[in-house]
């Protein structure tokens, strides 16, 4: 994974980096997607995952020269709002009959 | 256009560990706040240097949507809940799973650097058939433009009912059940 293909122009910052930047981006995600006990918590950590493969997709874009990793990008940010918005209202609904959001005490379909 | 081929590289190199850096560190805040509207307030400056980096990869669009869209929309959809629900006694009670957690961090920490070096040591595959354009280095918004309205046209129509179902599915999630 040295650099762009040939005939794609050179990126003055090592593509590698980018590529670094993203990963770690995801292990953080993945460790508050693990760690956190708010449902809300846990549902940024998810979007910071989201975020960091939307990274990876924009670096192979360029390093490619093909706008179809823009347009993917494009999708996954449109479905990120959709989820949010269906995500969030099922914590609204869920507060409403249990009080609250903690993962841990929410263990209705775990018994 | 050889202008364009040969960019600036100490200025990308700096505005690129400046934005990385400043990306990372406030993912790592996200992770240790203890309240939620702090961890969103940390995901809002991640967001700006996510977008930076972005326009360090020629994509100036997905820089803006991640603004409007992320920063802009989602991240206020996420203070307004909180806000609603009031969730801030609840970050102070106990933990009462201690190994779990213990055992999470290393699951994410041993994944992390195994997909680091996965990523950093995987080829990159050659260019295939053409299914798409090429990125037109100056401007890649028309380009981009034409390409969701010619080749991703379906999957463009496809969102919009999602969104909409998405929409009313959240109105209706929400709303007070009639007894």
């Amino acid at each position: 994974m040295t650099g762009v293909l040939p005939g794609v122009a050179p990126m003055a910052v090592p593509p590698g980096a980018f590529l670094v930047v993203a990963t770690l981006l995801f292990a953080i995600g993945l460790a508050g997607a693990l760690l956190k006990r708010n449902a809300l918590s846990i549902f940024l950590s998810i979007e910071l995952m989201l975020n960091a493969v939307n990274l990876l997709f924009l670096t192979y874009a360029r390093m490619r020269g093909d706008l179809a990793g823009q347009m993917i990008v494009f999708f996954v940010i449109a479905v990120a709002a959709a989820e949010a918005a269906v995500g969030l209202a099922i914590f609204v609904a869920l507060f409403r009959t249990h009080r609250t959001v903690d993962v841990d005490k929410i263990a209705l379909l775990k018994w | 256009m050889p202008a364009l081929m040969m960019p600036a590289v100490g200025g990308e190199l700096v505005v690129f560990g400046f934005a990385s850096l400043l990306t990372l560190a406030f993912a790592l805040l996200m992770l240790v706040q203890k309240t939620p509207v702090r961890s969103v307030l940390s995901l809002v400056v991640t967001f700006f240097g996510l977008s930076v980096l972005a326009i360090l990869l020629a994509a100036p669009f997905i820089a803006a949507l991640q603004i409007f869209v992320y920063a802009g929309a989602i991240l206020v959809l996420f203070l307004f809940v909180i806000m609603l629900l009031n969730l801030e006694e609840e970050a102070a009670d106990k933990d009462d799973r201690p190994v779990q957690r213990t055992l999470g961090l290393l699951v994410a920490l041993a994944l992390g650097g195994l997909l680091a070096g996965a990523t950093l040591r995987a080829p990159l595959p050659p260019r295939g058939a053409p299914t798409s354009a090429r990125i037109p280095m100056p401007d890649e918004i028309p380009a981009l433009g034409r390409l969701l309205f010619s080749d991703y046209l379906l999957a463009f129509e496809v969102l919009s009912l999602l969104l909409l179902v998405a929409a009313v599915g959240a109105l209706l999630l929400s709303k007070r059940r009639f007894e």
